[in-house]
């Protein structure tokens, strides 16, 4: 395989392949997170540093893994970087750390990091694969915001906790705050991002 | 490329042993500024529980803590599931406690303090210093407006907090996390019962 450039794989990760919308990887925490802006970013930005690190140290190690054990390996080399990420943040941002409480080591079950892992990691080498891991994360990250900037904003008038819309709680739209509003934004996109590639595709065929 | 066993069951021995002491090496190395941040979030849940914290600095928060509380038994309990009930003091006298609560919400546990003046009649604060509940749901009771409810909330003995509009006071439960709003007013009923005025609520 040619070597990709790097604006090609932040361009295939964030758009053309972007996990979450093509590849329908991560759902259950974009379900669950996003109804504020604020948990969105810290979990879209710890997803891709633990993808991005994780994938750079599997890539570093492809040669030596036997072949039959690398699943076992890779989430190894994912909870040590999950927990190393929760202690940081418990060291030195306890305040988001306390925030996000259960989700930090949830992101160990996030599917895009060891479906990078698996997809690029094993056959990339180690710098490639950090951008790509790193790229998929923010991605993922770039989806969360955008779902919760429409659940925030409609479910409790705010975006980042600031107070956007000034109207009574009961004015409100409160399954915006529940995670079927989730279900629903995402269903939304992944159909109009499908249909407009089979679009593409068939013109392209013509 | 064709591996034995052998090499199998050592890389795998080898790669664990590796990345588990690297790991215990970073738990080594942050634990002081992990502990640090542990004993001063304890403080500053106590002091703001007690109505003491003004947003204060780090610094601040030891200084004041250790200058006005200390741990006091209230109704001859020292401590509650093993935290003790501390007491904001001045000139020897209690002025409010910080009773401890521990229950079971949606997920898991929460645990807190409930300040309550020395006369028992009012509330001076609530704090939780662990809970995990659904963040944006049932984890919006560690927010401030949820929390700020209770600064000041009339308490009589027997008498059991409700949501709503009630004759004396107004409280409000998280709008979509009704579990976790019920088994907050559950644990803190208990801790009246149990700890405050030992004897039941209703």
């Amino acid at each position: 395989m040619a070597a990709e450039k790097i604006g090609a794989n932040f361009k295939r990760n964030m758009f053309t392949e972007n996990q979450v919308l093509r590849a329908i990887l991560g759902i259950c925490s974009s379900l669950a997170v996003t109804n504020t802006m604020r948990n969105s970013l810290v979990m879209g930005l710890g997803v891709a540093f633990v993808t991005g690190l994780s994938s750079l140290t599997l890539s570093a190690m492809r040669n030596i893994i036997p072949h039959r054990v690398r699943m076992l390996v890779q989430t190894l080399v994912i909870a040590v970087y999950v927990i190393f990420v929760d202690l940081l943040l418990q060291a030195y941002l306890p305040d988001i750390s306390k925030q996000l409480g259960p989700y930090v080591g949830l992101i160990i079950t996030n599917c895009i990091i060891m479906g990078r892992a698996e997809a690029y990691a094993q056959s990339n080498p180690p710098l490639p694969a950090m951008f790509d891991g790193f790229f998929a994360g923010l991605g993922y990250a770039m989806i969360l915001l955008m779902i919760s900037f429409i659940r925030e904003l409609l479910g409790f008038g705010s975006l980042f906790g600031f107070q956007v819309i000034h109207t009574a709680p009961e004015n409100l739209w409160t399954i915006m705050i529940m995670p079927p509003a989730a279900f629903f934004i995402i269903g939304s996109m992944i159909w109009y991002i499908s249909a407009r590639a089979a679009k593409k595709a068939a013109a392209k065929a013509k | 490329m064709k591996k034995g066993y052998s090499y199998t069951i050592l890389f795998m021995v080898v790669i664990t042993a590796l990345l588990v002491f690297a790991l215990a090496a970073a738990y080594e190395g942050f634990k002081p500024a992990i502990n640090t941040n542990k004993n001063l979030q304890e403080q500053r849940a106590v002091l703001y529980a007690l109505g003491l914290d003004n947003n204060l600095s780090n610094d601040q928060v030891v200084s004041e803590y250790e200058g006005k509380v200390k741990p006091m038994p209230l109704n001859g309990l020292e401590e509650v599931g093993g935290v003790p009930v501390l007491a904001h003091v001045e000139g020897g006298q209690p002025v409010a406690y910080a009773v401890p609560f521990e229950g079971s919400a949606l997920w898991g546990q929460i645990r807190g303090y409930l300040g309550v003046t020395a006369a028992k009649d009012q509330a001076t604060g609530l704090v939780f210093t662990y809970q995990n509940e659904t963040p944006g749901l049932g984890g919006r009771i560690d927010e401030a407006w949820y929390k700020e409810q209770f600064r000041g909330l009339p308490l009589a003995s027997g008498a059991a907090l409700k949501y709503g509009a009630q004759p004396d006071y107004q409280l409000d439960a998280v709008t979509g996390a009704t579990q976790t709003s019920q088994a907050v007013l559950r644990t803190l009923n208990k801790a009246l019962a149990e700890t405050v005025f030992t004897g039941e609520v209703e």
